[in-house]
């Protein structure tokens, strides 16, 4: 597994546009209500009376960050445990797929996968999920979210080789810890970054909140 | 909308998308029925939504497939303030079924790809939305003379063919102006300006938008707008700086595209940068090392603080922090001994500050009061700039964009001059915005004129111009402001919308309702069901851009051709065949109208295209066209010789100057003025940048609605932080105690987009506060909230945050009003609801100035999100 692939999100760079989450609805062809891609945004501090000026508020510790966040494609993949079907299966190169005939509909992927990665499809009653845009990455191309990014602040690429050159910091808050599923993700992180589990800030997004 | 009664609204919520969008497209059906809307829409011919999972011939979801088809360019064609991004739709038979952005060359931060925004990719959304515009329409219960005036914009629509709206169009202007005159009827677009011309002309509108005050201000001091001139440096000269200042900007929201990633690269290059902005946005975010809260509409009194601080502390030996050279040379008005000709020696800058010339000191601890940013910091912050040698000094039009801002610009530009960051390299003081965001200097590459000749010789019989903020109450008082004490009277009877978005784009929508209710006729050209088209008695259909057979749009580094990416949907046209089919029933000749053709228009402006030498001096010509090009495109012309040829040209539609660092190319903004003052003077009356601006204060009073100072003197706006005060020096609020600023939003490019899906989910128009105003109302994320002004009432979801300065909410601007008629309210989140039409200096529009209350909203009417409701369209029509 070598050559097993994957993302790397830097956070100094997403200015939260949005624009990887339209990109890839446009590839997949995802109406309103269903993503395969999200942005998820942090934020945290508060306002105290300005020390200097007790007529004036002061932001105290006031930050914000944006994690531009999809299918991890982990090492220990959650939703493929979770299947009772075997419709979700892990190719050579890491890249978990779904194979749409064998998809029960039970959602049970969906409960399971902490990074709200799945989406069900009530027209078709399966699941559908990200699959890094293999049909151009086998092709040498690059996938649609990466290539859309205006602040380039998405990588796809060799796993390994994008943590020799990154780091392995595979999480942040409001991410879940990585021990849980290994994702295949490399995080560049924001300055204000803060560290999963120990965040002291909240999602601003909470409908889209990751479990 | 409204058009629907609110029970109607919990239909699409207990749909799937499936379901939702079979109804949208259908819209009138069974499901609308209920909610009493009446008659339906047969499902009409037409493309289908791109990602129209019900449509027979694609899957039923997954990958779109890509195959069968071609590429074409097919950018953007918005007043946006991106970078002029390049797309390109994937068209299989005349159905576009993806957008991509450019990937026509290598990336790299020198020469980027232009990469679009969220808006772009998501273009099909509104080219082939439900709620296009398909065929002419008439309003039920109009008829030659108004009909039935107050329906409008509750009223039920007709079909009806090309020759029908053309005529009773052409005969109801030429009834008015030959029973009223020309000064009868008001052009607030521009796509028929020919055909007004022709006709001896119309009244129309005027007043800075955007820019707010820079409009006018910038250039009578030597500044350029920000749009048409610049006076920051390029691109790659922001990675000489050591300190960046954003002052009153968020262009990862308002300059989306390139723009933020041009400032990374200087990020990444050493520079610091400090934001001053009543919001930790979301440029702030990524790029921030300081950020400032300050109030809205207290910028000048900021700028006077931090200039007292550094004349109270500067010591030309032992703590320079003012650039005395600077001002001794470059500038006119700061001290007694360098004033303009003619000019009161005790109107000069430096007294104002010092409280010489009225008693008030305009010390930090002035200014701490009005803005928010405590004394110290002021201090502090005064300091950091002028200490920093190579400083950037960059504002955004937003802090312009209030009332009695007329001085601002030049308080800014006083404060750059004392500082020195003028025309040196990694040194510039001046608006950074929009288009020209992180890129300033003139462009490098551009397109030829289209050979249409300007009609002249037609005597005008009406030269009334209206202000934006004057439009409504000239319809409904018949009177306006034409200069300084000159009020006339006016008699406005037909409303023509020949593009623009007006009726929800200006200052006052709610008087803009009444107003267009009280018109005789009220027509609208337009590509989508709108606010204008729906307050209309007669619609015509225009084709979007990507209908029509070219468009050249570029930025200072590149140029982009598009063509036809698909054929005119429905019945629309393009604007220009409209205008000639209303002067021929109007006598006026057709050739006249139209005197060039659309394919030679893009053929001239392919043959005087130009790219800048590759030294930087002179100009080359761009594209190379053959015998065989001018055959193929049916035109007359010559070959010559470019730098691309015309296919290449026409396949990849985008031609980049490559750009490196010492390429010849770059730009320092007022170097050679810098340099030698008085061999390269500015255009200002001195020559020198003017700090006291005589101009600017008559300009001010001509115009008629307020007077100010030649210097930069603070003046309370208009509904600002003062007026959110019953009794300010006691400190007690009145009954609108927030102050509200009017975002650019990233669902729209102002009003555009606003119908598209996509979009609509993604950014959900929320209503900002902070966390702090939140907590003291008992008020949380997702309450819909009841926003009051003076001037209007707004229902919207609830976002609180603790990045919103306390006393400071915000709201998107362009978000199509959707007034319940029965309460008043707007639930669309229309901004000019709440600002109202309240002219001031420059008769620019003061949208960041509005003082508000917010509270939990108790009433019968339920707030879906916008994405889950039914798209606007006509009701009626077939």
């Amino acid at each position: 597994m070598t050559t097993a692939l994957g993302f790397r999100i830097d956070a100094s760079a997403c200015i939260g546009c949005r624009t990887c989450v339209i990109a890839c609805k446009s590839k997949n062809g995802l109406p309103p209500g269903r993503h395969f891609r999200r942005v998820v945004e942090y934020s945290g501090g508060g306002w105290i009376p300005d020390p200097e000026d007790p007529t004036l508020m002061a932001p105290s510790g006031i930050f914000a960050y944006c994690l531009s966040v999809s299918c991890m494609h982990c090492e220990e993949p959650a939703c493929l445990r979770a299947c009772p079907t075997g419709a979700l299966r892990q190719r050579d190169d890491g890249v978990v797929v779904i194979e749409s005939s064998r998809c029960a509909g039970c959602r049970y992927c969906e409960w399971a996968c902490p990074y709200g990665a799945l989406s069900y499809d009530p027209s078709s009653g399966r699941m559908a999920k990200c699959d890094l845009c293999i049909d151009l990455v086998d092709g040498g191309e690059e996938p649609w979210c990466v290539t859309a990014c205006v602040t380039r602040a998405l990588e796809v690429g060799p796993i390994h080789e994008l943590r020799e050159r990154y780091g392995s910091l595979d999480a942040l808050a409001p991410l879940p810890p990585g021990e849980r599923t290994r994702p295949r993700l490399v995080i560049t992180p924001h300055p204000h970054g803060q560290l999963a589990g120990r965040g002291t800030g909240h999602s601003s997004n909470p409908e889209r909140d990751l479990r | 909308m409204s058009d629907h009664a609110d029970d109607g609204l919990t239909g699409p919520s207990s749909l799937d998308r499936r379901d939702f969008l079979k109804w949208g497209a259908v819209a009138g059906g069974s499901v609308l029925a209920a909610g009493g809307v009446g008659a339906g829409l047969p499902l009409l011919k037409g493309p289908r939504l791109p990602w129209d999972i019900d449509d027979i011939g694609l899957p039923p979801s997954g990958p779109v497939p890509l195959t069968g088809g071609e590429w074409i360019p097919a950018p953007c064609w918005h007043n946006c303030g991106g970078q002029r991004c390049l797309l390109s739709a994937y068209v299989v038979e005349g159905r576009v079924l993806a957008v991509k952005s450019d990937d026509t060359h290598p990336d790299s931060p020198e020469t980027p790809q232009m990469r679009a925004c969220a808006r772009g990719r998501a273009q099909q959304g509104q080219v082939f939305g439900p709620d296009r515009l398909r065929y002419p329409m008439k309003r039920r219960n109009w008829e030659p003379g108004g009909g039935r005036r107050e329906l409008r914009g509750e009223d039920e629509w007709e079909r009806i063919s090309w020759d029908e709206a053309l005529d009773l169009t052409a005969a109801e202007l030429e009834r008015i102006m030959a029973e009223h005159g020309n000064e009868s009827v008001l052009e607030l677009g521009s796509t028929l300006r020919r055909l007004f011309t022709a006709l001896g002309g119309a009244v129309t509108n005027w007043g800075s938008t955007s820019w707010g005050t820079w409009y006018h201000t910038g250039p009578m001091i030597g500044l350029g707008d920000g749009l048409s001139s610049t006076s920051h440096n390029d691109r790659l000269d922001l990675e000489n700086c050591e300190l960046i200042v954003l002052w009153g900007g968020n262009p990862a929201w308002s300059a989306q595209g390139n723009s933020m990633y041009y400032y990374l690269q200087a990020r990444r290059a050493g520079a610091k940068f400090l934001f001053i902005d009543p919001y930790y946005n979301d440029s702030a975010m990524t790029l921030a090392d300081e950020w400032v809260p300050v109030r809205p509409g207290t910028d000048h009194a900021l700028a006077l603080g931090m200039a007292y601080a550094l004349l109270d502390e500067d010591d030309p030996e032992r703590n320079p922090l003012v650039d005395w050279d600077f001002l001794n040379r470059c500038t006119v008005g700061f001290d007694p001994d360098h004033m303009p000709e003619g000019a009161d020696p005790a109107d000069n800058v430096r007294d104002y500050i010092l409280g010489r010339r009225d008693g008030v000191p305009k010390t930090p601890e002035w200014a701490a009061r009005i803005c928010g940013v405590s004394a110290p910091r002021i201090r502090r912050l005064a300091r950091r700039i002028a200490r920093t040698r190579r400083t950037a000094l960059l504002t955004a039009w937003a802090p312009a964009r209030t009332h009695d801002s007329d001085s601002w610009p030049q308080m800014f530009l006083t404060l750059g001059c004392m500082t020195g960051h003028i025309g040196q390299q990694g040194r510039m003081t001046g608006v950074s915005c929009w288009e020209r965001t992180a890129d300033g200097g003139p462009f490098l590459v551009g397109a030829g004129g289209t050979g249409v000749p300007p009609l002249r010789g037609v005597p005008r019989r009406t030269t009334a111009r209206i202000n934006n903020s004057e439009l409504w109450s000239a319809i409904l008082e018949g009177e306006y402001t034409a200069g300084d004490g000159d009020r006339r009277p006016i008699d406005l009877r037909a409303i023509v919308h020949d593009g623009a978005s007006a009726l929800n784009q200006v200052s006052g929508l709610m008087k803009g309702i009444e107003a267009h209710r009280r018109a005789e006729f009220v027509l609208t050209l337009n590509f989508v069901y709108n606010p204008n088209a729906r307050f209309s008695d007669i619609v015509l259909p225009v084709t979007t851009q990507w209908e029509r057979h070219s468009y050249f749009k570029g930025n200072r580094d590149h140029l982009i051709w598009a063509r036809q990416v698909v054929e005119p949907q429905y019945e629309a046209r393009d604007d220009a065949w409209i205008a000639a089919e209303l002067g021929r029933r109007m006598g006026i000749d057709f050739a006249d109208m139209l005197p060039v053709s659309p394919e030679q228009q893009t053929f001239n402006r392919l043959a005087g295209a130009w790219v800048v030498g590759p030294d930087g001096r002179g100009r080359e010509r761009l594209v190379t066209i053959t015998k065989d090009d001018i055959r193929e495109m049916g035109v007359e012309g010559q070959p010559q010789e470019g730098r691309i040829t015309l296919p290449e040209f026409r396949e990849k539609g985008i031609y980049l100057v490559p750009r490196r660092p010492g390429d010849g190319l770059g730009h320092i903004a007022f170097e050679s003025f810098r340099r030698e003052p008085e061999r390269h003077p500015l255009s200002t009356r001195s020559g020198r940048f003017e700090l006291h601006c005589q101009r600017m204060a008559e300009f001010v009073r001509d115009v008629g609605f307020s007077r100010i100072d030649p210097i930069p003197v603070y003046r309370p706006p208009a509904e600002g932080y003062e007026e959110t005060f019953d009794d300010f020096e006691r400190g007690i609020k009145g009954p609108h105690p927030l102050q509200l600023i009017t975002l650019h939003y990233r669902r729209r490019t102002h009003s555009v987009f606003d119908n598209v899906g996509w979009l609509r989910e993604s950014f959900p128009q929320e209503f900002i506060m902070s966390s702090v105003d939140a907590e003291a109302r008992d008020l949380a994320t997702g309450d819909v909230v009841l926003i009051r002004s003076r001037h209007g009432s707004v229902l919207r979801p609830l976002f609180v945050t603790e990045r919103m300065m306390p006393g400071v909410v915000a709201l998107g601007e362009g978000a199509w009003a959707d007034v319940d008629f029965r309460t008043g309210l707007d639930r669309g989140g229309a901004t000019n609801v709440l600002n109202g039409a309240r002219p001031t200096g420059q008769g620019h529009q003061g949208w960041n100035t509005c003082a508000v209350e917010v509270t939990r909203y108790r009433g019968p009417q339920r707030l879906p999100p916008d994405w889950r409701q039914p798209p606007r369209q006509p009701k009626g029509a077939v």
